[in-house]
C-alpha cells in the first residue's frame, strides 16, 4: 500500500511538471500580457513610452526571453520555493493567495455548500429512483434540471434582487456590514454566516442537479441488478433492501467522487464570488487572469493541479476501502 | 430480465403477426396504450400495497397432497407496445416432496411463472392480473400482541418445566415481593435455537399484500437464480449475506447461531473450508462455488419449496453436473419440493418427477417425466425431443422447429403453435384447444387428441 502511494506520488510529480509547462506556455500565448496593458494604461494617460522603456519593463517582469527560458526561470524559482510577487501590487503571491480571508472565504462557502449538496441530493436521488416514473420522480427531476440550467450570474442576481433588495432579509454583498463593530465573537460569527447564506444557496442549487442525477442513475442501475432480486427473494423488507443492499453499492461512486471534490473546495466559485463581491480566491484569480498576472495565475493553477492529482489518488484509495473488489497494488 | 426479452421479441416478430398489419404504432395508439396501462398498473399496485386481513388470502388446498397449486395464473407486462401476456392461464400443482420441472424455450413464461410465485415481478410494469397461487405454509403462531408463542419443555406428566428468569449478569430477577420470577423453559432444537409454535396454513399468494410476502420469501419458499456471478451482493461477505436469512426468519436467532447455521449450510452444499468461504467476498469465489452459496442461502430458511430458475445455465458442463448431483442429493436430505425451471431437457430427465412443457405463456403438455420423454403427445414436445442431440445420431445438422414464437402482444385466438406445426388439421384454426387428459397424469392441449379421447369414451 505504502509502495503504491509512493509510486503514485512519483508519477504525480511528472504530471505536475507537464501541467506547469502547458500552463506557462498558454499564459505566455495570451493575446495580451501584463506589460502591454501597463503601457496601454500609460499611453492613454497621455504619457509617451519609449522602445527602451518597453524593453526594460519586459525584462523587469521576466517576460523578455522565449517561453522556454521563462519557464525555466519560473521552474528554478519554484524549486527554491520562491513563488514570486504579484505583478499588480508587488506583494508576495503566497501570502496574497492563501490568506485566511481569501482562501478561507472560498473554502467555507464551498465546504458548507458541498455538505448541503450531498445532504439534499442523495436522498432526492434515492426517492426519485425508488419511485421511478412516479409523480415524485418527475417533480424532483424537473426541479433539479431547472437548477442545473440556471447560470450562476443570473441566479445570483435574482436571489440578490429578491432576498437582499426587495425583502431585505440578507445583506447584498461582502463579508460583513460596513463600519460595524461586534461585541462578541459569536455575534461576528453570526453576521459572517448571514452574509454567507445567499452565495452558499446559489452554489447549492446549481450543484444539486448533477449529484442528484448521478445518485438516481446509480441507484436505478443497482436496483435492477440481480443481487437486489436475491435480497428480495431472501425475504428482506423493501426498506432494508434499499438502505442496506442497494445503498452500499450506490455509495461507491459517490464516496470516491467526494475525494475528487477536493480541488473544488479550494478553487473558489469564480462567478458567484464576483456576483456577491466576496473576497474569495476565485474572484481574485479571475482578476489576475484578466490582467495577465503570471505569478499569481501560475501559483493558483498549480495549487489546483496539485489538489486534483492528490484528489484522484485519494479517490483511488477510497475505492480500495469501499469496494472489496478493488485491490491496489 | 424477462421483460426486456419480450420487448425485443416484439419488434422482431411484429411482421409475422397477422393481427398487426403494420409494424409500427401511431402516436394516437401509443397514447391510448399508455393511458390504459397507467390505469391498470395503478389499480394493481394499489392492490399490492393494500392492508388486508389474513382471512382475505387464507384458503384451502384442492388436494392435500400438494404444497403448491397454481390455478389460472395470468401475469402480464404492461409495455409501451401493448400488454404482453407472459403467463396466460397456467395451472399446475407441485406435490409435496417432489420435483417438478418446467421446460420451454426462452420467453415462454417459465421465469415469469416462478417470479409470480415469489411475487418478485418488477412493478409497476409486471403484474399478476388474475388467478390464484395456493401455497401451504407452516407459519409461526402469534399471540394477541403479535409475538411468537414459545413451545415449552414438559415433564412426563405434561406440566411445563419452570425456570428462574435471570438478568444479564446471571442474577435472578425479583418481583415486587422479593420472590424470584419464574417462567416456562423454552424447548431448544439441536442448534440451540428456541422453538416456537407453528401452524399449517394455506395462503393465496396472488392475493397477498406484498408486505405479508416478506415472511414467506426465504422462509417458506426460496429461489436459486440462474446467474450466480451477479446474484450475490459484491460489497458484503458471503457470511453476512447468509446470516441475514437466519437472522430474518428464525425468531430469537443471534449472530452466533446464525453463523453456526450458515457454516452448517455451506457444509451441506459441499463447500470445503466453509469458514474461509464464510469470510470471503463473492468475487473471490468461482461460479460453481457461488451457485453453491446461493443454494446454501436458499436452504438456510428450511423452505418448503425451492424454486430453481435455470440453476445450471451459466455454469460449464462439469460444474453443471456437480450442481445437479447436489440437487439430487439434497432432495433426499431435505423435506422440500423443488420447482426446477430449465430449457435443458437433459437436466429435466435427470431430476424431475413431473414435467410441465410451456409454450408462449401457456402449458401445452404436462405429465410424469417418463410420459413426457417416452410418449410425447404435443407436436411441440415431439419437436423438442427431436431437436435434442443424442449419442446415436449421425446427422450433421440437428432438427429444428421452423418459425418463431408468435408476437406476445395480440396473441391469436387459435393454437399458438399452429404456424409452426407439422401436423396441423382443419380444427387448428378454431379456438385455443383445451387440456385433454390422455392418462391419469398426462394432459395435453392439442386438437389432435381431442377426438381420439372422445372416441375412446
Amino acid at each position: 500500500m505504502v509502495k503504491y502511494i509512493l509510486k503514485r506520488l512519483g508519477v504525480s510529480i511528472l504530471i505536475l511538471l507537464g501541467v506547469s509547462l502547458i500552463l506557462y506556455t498558454l499564459l505566455r500565448c495570451m493575446p495580451t500580457d501584463f506589460v502591454e496593458q501597463k503601457i496601454l494604461a500609460l499611453t492613454t494617460g497621455g504619457a509617451e513610452v519609449q522602445k527602451e522603456m518597453e524593453e526594460k519593463l519586459y525584462a523587469a517582469y521576466g517576460l523578455n526571453g522565449t517561453i522556454l527560458e521563462g519557464y525555466w526561470t519560473w521552474l528554478t524559482n519554484i524549486m527554491r520555493l520562491e513563488f514570486g510577487t504579484s505583478f499588480i501590487n508587488g506583494r508576495e503571491v503566497l501570502s496574497e493567495l492563501f490568506s485566511a480571508d481569501r482562501l478561507g472565504t472560498s473554502f467555507i462557502v464551498a465546504a458548507i455548500a458541498t455538505v448541503f449538496e450531498f445532504l439534499i441530493a442523495i436522498p432526492l436521488g434515492i426517492t426519485a429512483a425508488t419511485h421511478q416514473y412516479s409523480l415524485r420522480d418527475y417533480l424532483v427531476t424537473v426541479l433539479v434540471l431547472i437548477g442545473i440550467s440556471l447560470p450562476s450570474f443570473f441566479f445570483g442576481q435574482i436571489l440578490k434582487n429578491i432576498f437582499a433588495i426587495k425583502l431585505d432579509w440578507f445583506p447584498v454583498s461582502g463579508l460583513k456590514d460596513a463600519g460595524v463593530t461586534y461585541a462578541t465573537a459569536g455575534e461576528a460569527m453570526l453576521d459572517y454566516l448571514h452574509h454567507m447564506c445567499l452565495p452558499v444557496f446559489t452554489v447549492v442549487i446549481l450543484s444539486i442537479g448533477g449529484r442528484m442525477r448521478m445518485t438516481r442513475t446509480n441507484m436505478l442501475e443497482v436496483l435492477n441488478s440481480d443481487y437486489i432480486r436475491t435480497a428480495r427473494a431472501k425475504g428482506l423488507k423493501e426498506h432494508k433492501v434499499i438502505y442496506k443492499h442497494a445503498f452500499r453499492n450506490t455509495m461507491i461512486p459517490l464516496v470516491t467522487g467526494l475525494a475528487g471534490l477536493i480541488p473544488s473546495l479550494f478553487s473558489g466559485a469564480m462567478i458567484t464570488e464576483s456576483v456577491f463581491d466576496l473576497p474569495g480566491i476565485g474572484s481574485y484569480a479571475l482578476k489576475a487572469m484578466t490582467q495577465g498576472d503570471i505569478p499569481v495565475i501560475m501559483t493558483y493553477n498549480m495549487f489546483l493541479a496539485t489538489l486534483s492529482v492528490l484528489g484522484v489518488l485519494m479517490a483511488d484509495l477510497m475505492y480500495g476501502i469501499v469496494d472489496p473488489r478493488v485491490k491496489l497494488s | 430480465m424477462a421483460f426486456n426479452w419480450f420487448k425485443k421479441e416484439n419488434e422482431e416478430t411484429a411482421e409475422n403477426n397477422a393481427a398487426v398489419k403494420k409494424h409500427y404504432l401511431s402516436g394516437k395508439e401509443i397514447r391510448e396504450i399508455a393511458k390504459a396501462n397507467q390505469k391498470e398498473m395503478r389499480r394493481l399496485e394499489k392492490e399490492k400495497n393494500r392492508k388486508a386481513d389474513p382471512s382475505e388470502y387464507t384458503t384451502e388446498m384442492k388436494d392435500d397432497g400438494n404444497i403448491l397449486e397454481v390455478d389460472g395464473l395470468h401475469s402480464y407486462f404492461f409495455t409501451d407496445q401493448g400488454v404482453v401476456k407472459a403467463v396466460n392461464g397456467v395451472t399446475f400443482n407441485v406435490p409435496s416432496r417432489s420435483t417438478v420441472g418446467v421446460v420451454g424455450e426462452s420467453g415462454c413464461g417459465k421465469s415469469v411463472t416462478s417470479m409470480s410465485i415469489m411475487r418478485l415481478l418488477q412493478g409497476p410494469t409486471g403484474q399478476i392480473v388474475d388467478g390464484s397461487i395456493r401455497f401451504r405454509v407452516s407459519d409461526y403462531k402469534l399471540d394477541e400482541k403479535g409475538k411468537h408463542i414459545p413451545v415449552y419443555e414438559r415433564d412426563e406428566d405434561g406440566n411445563v418445566i419452570m425456570e428462574t428468569v435471570l438478568d444479564k449478569n446471571g442474577n435472578p430477577v425479583l418481583d415486587k415481593d422479593g420472590n424470584e420470577v419464574q417462567r416456562g423453559r423454552q424447548l431448544v432444537d439441536e442448534h440451540g435455537i428456541g422453538v416456537f409454535e407453528q401452524e399449517e396454513k394455506v395462503y393465496d399468494i396472488a392475493k397477498m399484500p406484498i408486505k405479508e410476502m416478506y415472511r414467506l420469501r426465504g422462509r417458506q419458499m426460496a429461489m436459486v437464480f440462474q446467474e450466480p456471478m451477479t446474484s450475490l451482493n459484491p460489497v458484503f461477505t458471503i457470511g453476512n449475506q447468509l446470516d441475514e436469512v437466519s437472522l430474518l426468519h428464525i425468531p430469537g436467532a443471534t449472530k452466533e447461531t446464525a453463523k453456526n447455521r450458515s457454516i452448517e449450510m455451506l457444509n451441506l452444499v459441499g463447500i470445503a473450508m466453509p469458514e474461509r468461504v464464510y469470510a470471503s467476498y463473492p468475487h473471490e469465489l468461482s461460479g460453481g462455488m457461488r451457485q453453491r452459496v446461493m443454494i446454501a442461502m436458499a436452504l438456510a430458511g428450511e423452505p418448503r419449496l425451492i424454486i430453481a430458475d435455470e440453476p445450471t445455465t451459466a455454469l460449464d458442463v462439469t460444474i453443471q453436473a456437480q450442481i445437479l448431483d447436489l440437487f439430487n442429493d439434497l432432495k433426499h436430505k431435505i423435506n422440500s419440493s423443488i420447482l426446477l425451471i430449465t430449457h435443458d431437457l437433459g437436466v429435466i430427465a435427470e431430476m424431475a418427477d413431473y414435467v410441465i412443457v410451456m409454450y408462449a405463456g401457456r402449458i401445452i403438455e404436462q405429465g410424469t417425466a417418463s410420459e413426457i420423454f417416452h410418449k410425447p403427445m404435443h407436436p411441440y414436445t415431439q419437436g423438442l425431443q427431436k431437436s435434442k442431440p443424442t449419442m446415436k445420431s449421425s446427422e450433421a445438422q440437428l432438427f429444428n422447429i421452423p418459425g418463431n414464437v408468435p408476437n406476445p402482444v395480440n396473441m391469436p385466438n387459435h393454437c399458438y403453435f399452429k404456424e409452426r406445426c407439422s401436423q396441423c388439421i382443419g380444427k387448428c384454426s378454431g379456438e385455443y384447444p383445451g387440456m385433454v387428459q390422455v392418462s391419469p397424469t398426462h394432459y395435453v392441449a392439442c386438437h389432435l387428441y381431442q377426438d381420439s379421447v372422445k372416441e375412446e369414451e
